[in-house]
């Protein structure tokens, strides 16, 4: 009996525990291997020859394209500077600037890493088209009410995440990112 | 107790196999996969356009909305495959993945030198078979060796605002992956 409990007990703990981390390293990306700039995150073997077995298990199951390294990389935020889980109720704003890239786009997919449906008919930013400071750099209001400025709408309620995809970028080819490089999220107004 | 804490152990080793060996079976069971996903567009040896991504509609997961792309599935095993395209835009890029969604290859514009993309998939034996005597095509296309048998190229090209849609529509219907060297 004493044994039976105690086979029991491993074959739960190793169901459980093999089985859970699996799916959270799947599911939530890599734990290593990544760059990190603030809530931004990037995995840029993901889009090479070498990737790891985790990186190819998420890309199989989202049926994902990922950008290849001769390509670009793309990096994703689902929380605020602060580490809150990014909201549609509430109103972000990104300041700063980014790496050295030839062109970039901002886009935002919901929880679920669809593409948002919003009044606004407008998916995302690219480089070409934002207002700047006279300094480069630029500050655009994430929300699903109109915003001054650059205006990225989201749809109301839910998480959502953003993702920021620097084409022809020398991080690609190796090279590391500091929090100042990305745009800071800082969350402003709540409903 | 002392043999609950063995027991444990042995749970906890498990776990460890049991973590390896699923992260590695994913993507064989993967049923929704970018290649999967691919059939629907169509004939392979082919370039299709996909739409662009908007919300909703979005022919594969993980597209840029702010860029056109074209995809090919194509076989190796019938020889290697030449990849053409004119391409007069801002920006373009272009990414191999082997069967199994592995990125095996990209470039963009920049690195490529240029509009005109010339680029020729192959074999390691197929390259040793033809090192004897090189056809033509060889010497100014961009070779890439690769051990796979199915492959699939993916174009973009970037799309700044919705008049040039047209002008990035018929720049990939130039693209072309079925010409043999």
């Amino acid at each position: 009996m004493r044994l039976l409990i105690d086979i029991a007990i491993a074959l739960v703990i190793a169901a459980v525990l093999g089985l859970g981390t699996a799916w959270y390293a799947v599911d939530r990306g890599p734990l290593f291997g990544g760059l990190t700039a603030g809530p931004w995150k990037a995995w840029p073997s993901a889009g090479s020859p070498n990737a790891d077995p985790y990186a190819i298990a998420r890309l199989a199951r989202s049926g994902e394209v990922p950008l290849g390294a001769g390509e670009g990389l793309a990096f994703t935020a689902r929380t605020d500077q602060e580490g809150r889980p990014l909201e549609g109720r509430c109103t972000y704003r990104l300041d700063g600037v980014t790496p050295a890239a030839r062109l970039w786009t901002l886009t935002a997919y919901d929880g679920g890493g669809r593409l948002m449906a919003n009044a606004a008919r407008r998916t995302g930013f690219h480089s070409r088209e934002i207002l700047r400071r006279q300094d480069g750099s630029f500050a655009i209001g994430v929300s699903d009410s109109v915003q001054p400025g650059n205006w990225l709408p989201i749809a109301t309620g839910g998480a959502f995440s953003l993702v920021f995809r620097l084409y022809d970028t020398p991080l690609t080819t190796g090279g590391s990112v500091s929090d100042a490089m990305m745009p800071r999220i800082e969350r402003e107004a709540c409903r | 107790m002392r043999n609950t804490v063995l027991f444990v152990l042995g749970g906890l080793m498990l776990a460890g196999i049991i973590h390896i060996v699923t992260v590695l079976m994913v993507p064989y069971f993967a049923t929704n996969d970018a290649w999967a996903e691919m059939r629907r567009f169509g004939r392979a040896e082919t370039f299709h356009v996909l739409p662009l991504a908007e919300a909703g509609a979005e022919p594969l997961a993980g597209l840029d909305p702010r860029m056109l792309q074209a995809v090919c599935r194509f076989t190796l095993e019938n020889g290697p495959v030449r990849i053409t395209a004119s391409l007069p835009a801002d920006f373009w890029s272009i990414a191999i993945f082997d069967r199994r969604g592995r990125n095996a290859y990209s470039i963009n514009d920049r690195a490529a030198d240029g509009e005109e993309l010339d680029l020729v998939v192959i074999t390691p034996v197929q390259m040793a078979q033809l090192r004897q005597d090189p056809p033509e095509a060889l010497e100014n296309a961009i070779v890439i060796e690769l051990p796979i048998g199915e492959g699939l190229a993916l174009l973009r090209v970037f799309v700044a605002d919705e008049t040039l849609l047209p002008h990035a529509r018929a720049a990939l219907e130039t693209a072309d992956c079925a010409g043999t060297l």
